[in-house]
């Protein structure tokens, strides 16, 4: 949520910037002059480029200090600021069933110490007008050079003294959670969790998926051990960047982290996780979703500093790079408008690296996607490229390297590298010399090597019943992979739909299963109470029924209303923090009138409806019919009935969500108990409608109450 | 995205320069057709931003003819006599380099970044741009559709993201900050090719531009080249229409609520300040920076933090040429109700009118605004944006090296001033943004 409101702020106030869609493709035509004079036809001329202005990297200084620790010095005094970053040497970790510890670590490590509040670090800090943050894998500080010593005395503080508290270890399980919850609906966070699954497998660190699950398995002990352990400074670089001579950097390394005290750390290492050995589709189902997530994605062997590393990026660039020039977005975008942006990537990591190409697009075009994707990918291992694609490439990557370097930071990054990964200490002054030296017959090589659409993942994310079977084509062994939304392979209920169950038999178990269509017929009035907790407020949902068709509804605590509805079947009036509306027509009076049902389903064998089993599907653990209904005025929901109880477990839909894109709502129905012979749920879980996940609890039903007219009335 | 073209809202473009010891050097001059030329030569990466700032934003336009001035920001991607269209950035991808351009309600800046053995494409693509673009109906059909499509992705679809058009109709009734920079979609559809091409002969005329070169450059070879480009491009033949509208005082308190397809209410509190350079302007940056910058100020903790009444609250300055405006704003946590949020404001605003700050309080201000200061311009492209906007607003890029001085002489007693006579409850709009109706939880 917060995070969500910054960004919009961003875009709100600060910069809009705009990003607007290209230019169609128009043909050039004659164009006469504005009134301005054309002065002379030499400037029809094109300049060409001067002489190339050597690249002064720079210098950077490694030492050692006696306890250990690697110091990287970057002197530039263009400005009176001064950067510390210290960060850990060793490979990421395994985490096991508590995937996250790490991250949960190196936050709580920056929330205290012996001496000092988290609220007396912020106070420190912004007295300052420094900025300092710790993570996992070390810790970032920065500030003009003047005040670099009270800075310093904080860093040494925070990495010797840390604290831990205990509430803002819950602070920080808290917020996790809800973050996990927020992710639980995000397309690309689906993708991401099951490409590292596949890739790389769950016994590797990058195969290892966070949930909430592996949060409430990590304790505070945990995190404090993870920091005794790691963080020790024979594990560790103090890179200081900024307006300061080698000297006095020295000085302040001793100073402040001298008394760091060295010791063992335990060693890390982990097996290179193997590719498949055929296409294999790795499906996620994102019901209702009307956009597919596609990455085409398997792990490589691209350590930095390896002999082909600059080859292979250009070979990516020309596949999926540049501003608009990669070949991905020529074909998938301008050419066949199938989406908004698709691009590729080759990582390149120590342990292991990746090759992804990925784009979102329109559900209808899934399959046709994948078939360009690998149409790409196998041209550019068959095909030379032209000299021209190369250049521009080339050029391209030159500029971006040589812009880089305007900030301190990167040689900074560089020194590190060189140190980390043993290169040569000109590794990076020879790097324009290296691109330069990439020819045509390299790129092929390399694509060869590194591009391989015949031993890919295929992962999609998006609407089973939609895209599920068309992808059949592309999968090696013929057998689509299904996986949940944290990257577990998931035994999908292969059973077929017996030949005598259709959409009317499953309604009508559920009508049986609530007690029979006589029962539910008796019943005239209806009184509901709920109760849920939306961001720490308690709020109550008050709902009366009385038929034909008046409805009431309430939402909202002692101190205010949220929302209020009222429907004597005729008139709906509608009232919250939104204002008020009301009407015998209009939105308002639709969107009330369909709340004043009782029971939906009593009306599903009317003139209109169309029901249609699309298949069996679990619904946490209990295998469901998944039927869509289709409404007389074209709505649709997808509701999932228990075969074993006959009783509705979710239901999904789309609605219009703010901004006008369509928002996919599921509910969950759970915890069925009778109330004079009728099961009603009492719990109800909706995701999808806020940011976060709602859950309702039933506090109390009454069967045919006497409900005055009155309370209908608007 | 291809290229990012921005509604730029200046926050003020104060914060760019680098304390007095790392003084930025700079040569300035005028071509006799009217053209300032600004260069800055840093050798120390190969690489040179050639920038131009155009003095036009949306105040300049006919209030029947707005949008204007950013619909041009795109117009001038499409190609010139020499350019054909689409060629802009493919020239600046082959070379290596970026560009970008936006546009503000006071003027229009165009820039590429490029190695420097490219600065003679650099001055080709934007003289090009100053003396022939074309101006014609192709391109303005396209550049319309896109244009469109940009005010429903950033504005119409963007939650909040009226905010800014909501709050200057209210604030200004007379003076043209009345209407939002990219303009009303009617007046772009009503203008035919004529009114466009008056709007490029009136306004885009080297008398009014600024041509601010930032980098790896020999001054003598950049100077040669800037007359062979520049030099013959005639001058402009008219006046430059620039606005004279003075905006009468508020009178009362403007309240209104804005329904919007949000999530969580939010509140808006906009006041008008003193145009950006004048002495109220820095007490009242310092005023905002004093409300909500950083985990200790005095939004954040309050509200925040202590009473958990919204998710985030902020106030900052939207420095502007004629008028500047002061825009405080909240997301109010779920199930408080707005006016609670609001009252927690006005609180803390009727603090800072009766209780002149602590002395701790403004050193830690002081110390901010010089970290922001020295921070800002780290690179080239900054460099050269902001020696413009120093020329074109106060006609002293010097303030390069010397704007903090104007910080740092506002006194504790001018920042308690300026919230007694800016932040005036009668003179002020609030809006409340609600969300519209939504049936379900």
């Amino acid at each position: 949520m917060k995070i969500r409101n910054i960004l919009m702020l961003a875009s709100v106030f600060a910069l809009i910037q705009c990003s607007p869609k290209t230019t169609g493709k128009m043909a050039d035509k004659a164009t006469e002059a504005t009134n301005k004079v054309v002065d002379n036809t030499w400037r029809s001329q094109t300049p060409s480029a001067g002489p190339a202005r050597q690249i002064n990297m720079g210098d950077f200084n490694v030492e050692e200090l006696p306890n250990g620790l690697t110091l990287i010095v970057v002197e530039n005094h263009k400005l009176p600021r001064v950067s510390y970053s210290l960060s850990l040497k060793n490979d990421q970790i395994n985490e096991g069933d508590q995937a996250g510890l790490v991250s949960f670590a190196g936050d709580l490590m920056g929330r205290g110490t012996k001496s000092m509040s988290k609220a007396e670090i912020d106070a420190a800090m912004d007295y300052l007008g420094a900025s300092f943050s710790t993570f996992g894998s070390g810790m970032f500080g920065s500030s003009l050079t003047k005040h670099q010593g009270k800075l310093l005395e904080v860093m040494s503080d925070v990495l010797m003294n840390p604290l831990f508290p205990k509430e803002e270890f819950d602070k920080i399980l808290k917020q996790n959670l809800s973050g996990i919850e927020q992710s639980k609906s995000d397309p690309n966070s689906m993708a991401g969790n099951v490409s590292a699954a596949v890739n790389f497998g769950k016994n590797h660190p990058y195969g290892e998926i966070n949930t909430s699950e592996t949060y409430n398995n990590i304790t505070l002990t945990d995190c404090k051990k993870y920091v005794k352990d790691y963080f020790k400074p024979n594990n560790a670089y103090l890179t200081i960047v900024g307006d300061i001579t080698l000297e006095e950097a020295k000085a302040n390394a001793s100073k402040y982290f001298g008394a760091w005290e060295k010791g063992s750390v335990p060693t890390v290492s982990h097996e290179m996780p193997e590719g498949p050995t055929e296409p294999r589709v790795c499906f996620t189902n994102k019901d209702g979703a009307v956009q597919s997530v596609i990455r085409i994605t398997y792990p490589v062997d691209n350590k930095p500093g390896n002999k082909d590393i600059v080859k292979t990026s250009v070979m990516n660039n020309i596949l999926g790079g540049g501003i608009f020039s990669g070949r991905l977005m020529q074909n998938l975008r301008e050419d066949k408008a199938y989406t908004y942006g698709a691009r590729s990537n080759v990582s390149s990591d120590n342990l292991v690296s990746t090759f992804n190409a990925s784009a979102s697009v329109r559900t209808e075009v899934t399959d046709s996607s994948i078939v360009q994707f690998l149409y790409e990918m196998e041209r550019l291992t068959r095909e030379p490229v032209d000299a021209k694609d190369l250049q521009l490439v080339k050029n391209s990557m030159g500029g971006s390297f040589a812009r880089s370097l305007e900030s301190p930071q990167t040689l900074a990054r560089f020194a590190r590298n060189i140190h980390r990964y043993k290169l040569t200490t000109d590794y990076y002054e020879t790097y324009l010399k290296r691109l330069d030296a990439v020819t045509i017959a390299d790129v092929q090589n390399a694509a060869l090597k590194y591009i391989k659409p015949n031993k890919a993942n295929i992962v999609v994310v998006g609407s089973k019943d939609d895209v599920a079977e068309k992808l059949l084509k592309f999968d090696g062994d013929g057998v689509i992979e299904y996986f949940d939304n944290f990257g577990n392979k998931m035994e999908l209920n292969a059973s077929v739909i017996p030949a005598d169950i259709n959409g009317a038999v499953v309604v009508n178990d559920y009508i049986s299963a609530l007690g029979g269509i006589a029962k539910l017929e008796s019943l005239k009035t209806l009184e509901m109470h709920m109760s849920m907790s939306v961001m720490g407020q308690s709020m109550k949902v008050d709902q009366f029924y009385k038929k034909p068709s008046s409805y009431y509804l309430k939402i909202g605590n002692a101190q205010m209303t949220m929302q209020e509805i009222k429907f004597d079947g005729t008139t709906a009036s509608m009232s919250g923090m939104g204002g008020s509306e009301s009407g015998t027509e209009g939105p308002v009076y639709d969107q009330a009138k369909s709340q004043s049902n009782m029971f939906d389903q009593l009306g599903y064998s009317s003139p209109g409806y169309a029901l249609d089993v699309k298949s069996i599907e679990d619904v946490n653990g209990e295998s469901c019919y998944k039927v869509l209904v289709t409404k007389p005025d074209g709505d649709k929901v997808t509701e999932f009935y228990s075969i074993k109880s006959s009783l509705l477990m979710k239901t999904v839909e789309n609605q219009e969500g703010p901004g006008g894109q369509s928002v996919s709502i599921s509910t969950e129905y759970s915890d069925y108990k009778e109330v004079d012979g009728i099961p009603f749920p009492h719990k109800v879980k909706t995701l999808g409608a806020m940011p976060m996940p709602i859950e309702m609890t039933l506090d109390g039903v009454k069967l045919n109450p006497i409900i005055e007219d009155s309370l209908f009335k608007g | 995205m291809k290229f990012i073209f921005g509604l730029i809202f200046t926050l003020s473009m104060s914060f760019t320069a680098i304390g007095q010891l790392n003084n930025i050097d700079f040569v300035e001059y005028d071509l006799d057709n009217g053209l300032h030329v600004i260069l800055h030569n840093d050798a120390s990466t190969p690489i040179v931003a050639v920038s131009v700032m155009y003095h036009v934003g949306s105040k300049n336009e006919k209030p029947d003819k707005t949008g204007f001035a950013h619909f041009f920001e795109h117009l001038l991607f499409e190609g010139t006599e020499n350019i054909k269209r689409g060629e802009y950035d493919t020239y600046v991808e082959e070379a290596g380099g970026t560009l970008n351009a936006n546009t503000s309600n006071d003027r229009t800046y165009y820039y590429e970044v490029l190695p420097s053995n490219q600065l003679e494409l650099g001055l080709w693509l934007e003289s090009e741009r100053m003396l022939h673009a074309k101006v014609e109906n192709v391109g303005i059909e396209t550049q319309r559709e896109v244009v469109k499509e940009e005010r429903r992705l950033r504005v119409d679809n963007q939650p909040y993201g009226t905010i800014l058009q909501e709050t200057m109709v209210r604030l200004f009734k007379k003076h043209p900050y009345n209407w939002p920079v990219i303009g009303s979609m009617d007046h772009l559809d009503a203008a035919v090719e004529n009114d466009y091409k008056q709007f490029y002969n009136d306004f885009y005329v080297p008398n009014n531009a600024v041509l601010s070169i930032a980098g790896d450059i020999d001054i003598d070879d950049a100077r040669n080249w800037i007359k062979k480009y520049f030099g013959s491009i005639p001058k402009g033949e008219g006046v430059v229409y620039r606005p004279n509208v003075v905006e009468p005082d508020m009178t009362a308190e403007i309240r209104d609520t804005i329904y919007d397809n949000i999530q969580l209410p939010a509140i808006i509190q906009a006041y008008r300040i003193p145009g950006q350079g004048s002495d109220e302007f820095y007490a009242c940056e310092m005023l905002s920076t004093l409300l909500s910058r950083g985990g200790s100020s005095r939004f954040q903790k309050s509200i925040v933090e202590e009473q958990q009444k919204a998710l985030q609250v902020g106030s900052f300055p939207l420095g502007l040429e004629d008028y500047s405006v002061s825009l405080a704003f909240a997301f109010c946590n779920m199930g408080i109700d707005p006016s609670e949020v609001e009252a927690a404001m006005d609180h803390e605003v009727n603090r800072v009118k009766t209780e002149l700050i602590t002395d701790d309080e403004f050193q830690k201000l002081k110390n901010q605004m010089e970290n922001d200061f020295v921070s800002s311009n780290s690179r080239v492209a900054g460099i050269a944006e902001s020696l413009a906007n120093y020329h074109m607003y106060f006609g002293d890029a010097n303030l390069i090296n010397t704007e903090l001085d104007k910080y740092l002489a506002v006194t504790k007693e001018d920042i308690m001033k300026a919230a007694k006579k800016y932040l005036d409850p009668n003179k002020r709009v609030v809006l409340y943004y609600l969300p519209k109706q939504n049936a379900q939880p």
